[in-house]
């Protein structure tokens, strides 16, 4: 639709009925003179507005985006805006690293008595957006590739854990596989250099079980479609699972949003060594015929393909995430063998994030449109997401609802990666199984790594996949955020 | 889909600066739009009449109007597309007179405004499904909340009706401000003589239950079915038993307890009864100035009850009660006037409220009814009043006129003359607001007949002069000069606010309140009674400021609003309350935990769990919706592709 060219910049504002479309009325029937730039949707109350309507909004091409709802306590539906103010700032703190300036989504409240009130934030707001100008359009960003330089220093001294007291885990699998349906581990894959996962239903299976760090895939994705909610109540099944710490922690999530029973599930835990970055060894390996041979030492694998040796030490070649990783053995587990490793430091930056931290907003921006130009729309990063647990009903796949469209767009490529962040927003427990799923290596991780780092900044250092007990973060509320800072418009 | 669109002029408050008809000729692009026009007036019968023909000549299936807020004739357009056989819910509408053509006088912007706002409400109505509405069974009783006139109006007023009401008082006694008043102008009849009669009436009536000294705790349900919590306050006297012959009070040894009913000027005992009119005329203990409860030795009160109703033990009751609709009837309380430095900030003992200066003037106040100074006990003679204390002052961040302090203060010269004829009274005022029947008429015998010193300009200081007297010093903006009134007393007309707490029961009403705190009417002129929380009313000043005679009007016109809702034996729900899919509900639980209202519950759905919602509960407010991650769950007319269709319509790249 032509925008009065030059003189009006696309301003979408969504309002509650109760409080601020009657405060947008108030304006109007006081004849409160404003710009003509704001276009309303009136929605029930704030708590119904999906943050992913205002992602739409964005990249489709809204220079400015406004809520407003009920100022907290006086919501008509008691709660709703104080719901809402969470997911709202969790947003606007998220915009930035996809290369949207914040300052182009606001969020306020105007009660239905405020007509002044209102006049001033449609002023403000409106005359913010122009001083910021129009959007930066897709279509116009320069593609930008860049890459991460993923080695730091662990926490812990990583290694290949061939130490690792595997023989008493598989005993103590055996004296339990009878009452199991299946227990879910690793096993070689087509070599020595890569497993597949393993499902355990005998004795003879669990022989085949491997540990160390090839040992990359997070086997909490298979444990919704055995035990999952959705599931008809006559099919549910009792599982096992070897879990390395960091997949111990999407268990817990899952069992934090009864999405499965406890009852249904058992751990077995080893401590974890550290687990290698794929995607850059096989960079490193080139194009092979055969992987001959694999030996392990304490530092790292040297791999044989084609008769060639290849050195790689895992203090190198190491998944972004387990040099942060400050939890190698699973805490819930209910056979747990081996030793908490000694944790030193705090953890820093994922680089995936610092990368883009060091970005300009317009470097992001282009950064995004590069990336997401490989997009594949294979969808490998929600499949391997143990917590995406619609499956079948993902919204990406179905148009009732209607969120995303078929079309071959950098723009739905993205959209779909905030549906998948937004969606996994305080529950996302960091394991990296998205971008290590990915085919075409796009560093996605680091939106949902943004989305961590607000959580817990805004919700007392809350950390996914901690405490089975805890209460998601969006799905509570305080009357009184402390962290969230509420801005003058 | 057949979508017609009709564009109203609304006279001249649209059509004088949005081109109503390109608005109209531009959305005959828009798709599915079969039919498009202008009107002069929509809502009035021939728009109503044209929108109808049009359905029926153009077999239209949906319909939008481009017009006044939905707020405003959301409801009316509903019923004229209903009329013409359309499903109610087949209808939009786009606001192009708030926030267009009354924002802003640019034509070119505001006609591309409209259209654009024109094509959103298309976009949204392709994606509107026809709803139907349930009905349901209505409990037939109101709750009642706050005894004072406004409230005991509209409870006799159903009463009468034959509805049985619930009338819940905080206070010990019903009558609220208004029996403490000595006489009401402009008529200058006694209060407690008219009051009085009414709450004899609440008390005798059949079809009233009253709870004093009691709170609502916690309110759940909806219009028809509201469940409300009565948090009855110990009063540590058994009220069934308790007769009010008041010996307890006569033998008290604590006897220093300050009045509350009295506004603090006297004194009480620690079981008192606060007037004698009190409805209920039951004793209650004030629990922090009585010596059985503070030291646990006394006990005296429980050795003369003849028929031992004086129980120390007595906890609070919480009582359950279902209700069709709720009457809200909070009235106000002082602002606290303390702030006011410069009359003293409350260290000279003779300056007063004008409440206070009531107790005093009353009969069954502490004095008796004879005027005494608080700090020496004597006859003021010379009497100034300081009106708009707390009102129409920016400087502390309150503009709102109270409202009915110019009759008072006007009313209480008149006394003070009668009461003292040689006495002399001033009032400092800023302006004389007196627009009630027979009101300019009274202020003006205050003057005339009465000889009171009206003196236009504010206070600057009042200061005591060391010899009993007040000097209150300010200005004669008429005579341009300052002034020096040497007095015994100072009465403050002090401004008011909403009742302490009233903000906290809006929150439990899920009504709208402003910042003193009265609550928010559905619409400012149109439905000053009702709220936009369905079957809850407001009567009196908890809505805003009002003398008596419209407190009694708004307390038996929230009556009617209750009588003519519960006319009906079943109400029918709003349909757009959420809905889930079951195919696709993965039973996660999410909507579950947020929903503000409990009103979704698991459920067995062929061998699977899902979410299931519960039709009279539901509210529509959406929030499962937007929590939903795969969207099982949708709000009727809120639905994610309704809203994403208005997005992308805006936001097209």
């Amino acid at each position: 639709m032509p925008v009065l060219e030059g003189k009006e910049l696309r301003i979408v504002a969504f309002l509650c009925n109760w409080c601020s479309y009657g405060g947008a009325d108030t304006a109007g029937v006081a004849r409160a003179t404003q710009p003509t730039d704001l276009r309303i949707i009136r929605v029930p109350c704030s708590g119904r507005i999906d943050p992913l309507f205002i992602l739409r909004a964005l990249l489709n091409g809204a220079d400015g985006v406004l809520v407003s709802g009920c100022h907290p306590n006086d919501c008509h539906y008691s709660a709703g805006n104080f719901y809402a103010r969470r997911r709202l700032e969790v947003l606007k703190q998220f915009l930035p690293i996809l290369g949207i300036d914040d300052r182009r989504f606001e969020y306020t409240w105007v009660s239905a008595s405020e007509g002044a009130r209102w006049q001033q934030v449609v002023t403000n707001f409106t005359a913010r957006i122009h001083e910021l100008g129009p959007a930066p359009r897709l279509e116009d960003a320069e593609p930008l590739l860049e890459m991460a330089e993923m080695a730091l220093k662990p926490l812990r001294p990583l290694g290949t854990g061939q130490k690792a007291p595997l023989d008493e885990l598989k005993n103590a699998i055996k004296a339990r596989i009878k009452d199991l349906d299946v227990v879910i581990g690793w096993q070689k894959g087509d070599d020595d250099a890569h497993t597949i996962p393993l499902f355990m239903r005998s004795e003879e299976d669990v022989d085949r079980l491997v540990w160390g760090p090839f040992n990359v895939n997070n086997p909490a994705t298979y444990v919704n479609e055995l035990i999952g909610s959705a599931l008809p109540l006559a099919k549910k099944k009792k599982i096992g699972l070897v879990v390395k710490g960091c997949d111990s922690k999407s268990v817990v999530e899952l069992l934090q949003e009864k999405l499965i029973d406890k009852e249904n599930i058992v751990l077995f835990a080893l401590p974890c060594e550290g687990t290698f970055d794929m995607a850059r060894i096989d960079r490193e390996l080139g194009r092979y015929l055969k992987i001959d041979k694999v030996e392990y030492d304490e530092a790292g694998v040297t791999i044989t393909a084609d008769g060639k040796e290849h050195r790689f030490c895992i203090a190198d070649y190491a998944q972004g995430k387990c040099y942060n990783c400050s939890m190698p053995l699973a805490k819930n587990a209910d056979e747990s063998f081996g030793d908490m490793p000694q944790i030193t430091g705090t953890p820093v930056t994922p680089p995936e994030l610092a990368m883009l931290d060091a970005m300009t907003l317009e470097q992001r921006f282009s950064f995004w449109k590069g990336e997401m130009d490989r997009c594949l729309r294979c969808y490998a990063c929600r499949n391997a997401c143990p917590m995406c647990v619609c499956r079948d009903y993902c919204i990406a796949d179905t148009r009732e609802p209607h969120f995303i469209s078929q079309e071959w767009s950098v723009r739905e490529k993205i959209y779909f990666q905030c549906i998948h962040a937004m969606h996994l927003a305080g529950r996302c427990t960091l394991c990296g199984e998205c971008q290590r799923a990915c085919p075409v290596g796009i560093p996605i991780l680091a939106l949902r790594q943004q989305i961590a780092r607000v959580i817990s900044q805004l919700f007392d250092n809350y950390q996914c996949g901690m405490d089975p007990e805890a209460t998601p973060p969006l799905l509570c509320y305080q009357v009184n955020e402390e962290h969230i800072k509420q801005r003058e418009l | 889909m057949r979508i017609g669109v009709f564009v109203c002029h609304c006279g001249s408050n649209i059509a004088g600066t949005v081109d109503c008809k390109a608005a109209a000729e531009s959305a005959l692009s828009l798709p599915d739009v079969v039919y498009a026009t202008d009107l002069m007036y929509s809502c009035a019968e021939p728009g109503q009449a044209a929108i109808e023909k049009a359905i029926h000549d153009y077999a239209l299936t949906g319909v939008v109007v481009a017009s006044c807020s939905p707020r405003m004739h959301e409801p009316t357009f509903r019923r004229t597309v209903e009329r013409a056989g359309l499903n109610r819910y087949m209808f939009e509408m786009a606001n192009i007179r708030e926030h267009v053509s009354w924002i802003g006088k640019d034509k070119v912007a505001n006609t591309n405004k409209a259209c654009e706002l024109i094509a959103m409400a298309v976009a949204k109505l392709r994606n509107d499904r026809p709803l139907h509405s349930q009905s349901f069974d209505v409990t037939k009783k109101v709750l009642i909340i706050g005894g004072g006139i406004a409230g005991i109006q509209a409870a006799l007023d159903c009463a009468d009706g034959g509805i049985p009401v619930i009338l819940v008082e905080r206070e010990p006694t019903i009558g609220g401000k208004m029996a403490k008043l000595d006489k009401t102008f402009p008529t200058v009849d006694c209060s407690a003589c008219i009051l009085g009669p009414k709450m004899v009436d609440v008390a005798q009536h059949p079809n009233i239950t009253l709870y004093a000294c009691s709170e609502v705790e916690d309110i759940t349900g909806y219009v028809g079915n509201f469940d409300v919590t009565i948090r009855k306050k110990t009063t540590y006297v058994d009220w069934d038993k308790c007769t009010g012959c008041g010996a307890c009070t006569e033998k008290c040894p604590s006897k220093n307890v300050p009045d509350r009913f009295n506004e603090n000027v006297g004194l009480t005992t620690a079981i008192n009864i606060p007037f004698p009119q009190a409805i209920p005329k039951r004793a209650s203990i004030n629990p922090d100035y009585c010596r059985k409860l503070t030291t646990g030795k006394c006990g005296i009160c429980a050795k003369i009850c003849p028929t031992k109703a004086i129980d120390y033990e007595r906890k609070d009751e919480l009582i359950n009660v279902k209700v069709g609709s709720v009457i809200a009837a909070t009235g106000y309380d002082l602002m606290d006037w303390t702030v006011y430095e410069e009359y003293g900030g409350g260290r000279y003992p003779d300056v007063i409220t004008s409440l206070q200066y009531e107790r005093l003037l009353n009969a069954s106040g502490p004095t008796g009814g004879h005027i005494k100074r608080p700090s020496d006990g004597k006859e003021p003679k010379r009497i100034v009043f300081i009106q708009c204390v707390g009102s129409r002052d920016k400087s502390i961040g309150r503009p709102l006129c109270s409202g009915f302090c110019c009759m008072y203060t006007a009313k209480q010269a008149v006394l003070t003359k009668d009461h003292i004829p040689d006495s002399q009274s001033y009032v400092f005022y800023m302006d004389i607001r007196a627009a009630g029947k027979l009101y300019d008429e009274f202020t003006r015998r205050a003057v005339e007949e009465y000889g009171t010193e009206y003196i236009r300009g504010r206070v600057s200081k009042i200061y005591p002069d060391g010899n009993g007297q007040l000097i209150v010093c300010g200005s004669d903006t008429l005579l341009g000069q300052r002034v020096e009134v040497p007095c015994d007393l100072v009465v403050l007309a002090v401004g008011i606010n909403a009742s302490k707490g009233a903000s906290h029961l809006a929150e439990k009403l899920r009504i709208s309140y402003d910042q003193y705190g009265f609550f928010l009417e559905g619409h400012p002129k149109l439905r000053p009674v009702e709220t936009n929380t369905a079957g809850v009313f407001l009567a009196g000043v908890c809505q805003g400021t009002k003398d008596i005679p419209s407190s009694v009007a708004q307390g038996s016109a929230a009556a009617a609003k209750v009588l003519s809702l519960f006319a009906r034996d079943k109400l029918e729900n709003d349909p757009q309350i959420a809905h889930v899919n079951a195919a696709r509900c993965v039973a996660c639980g999410k909507c579950i935990r947020c929903c503000p209202f409990g009103a979704i519950r698991e459920e067995e759905f062929r061998g699977q769990l899902k979410a299931k919602v519960i039709d009279t509960v539901c509210q529509g407010c959406g929030l499962c919706t937007a929590t939903c991650p795969q969207g099982a769950i949708q709000l009727s007319h809120a639905t994610d592709n309704e809203i994403l269709a208005e997005v992308n319509q805006l936001c097209q790249f």
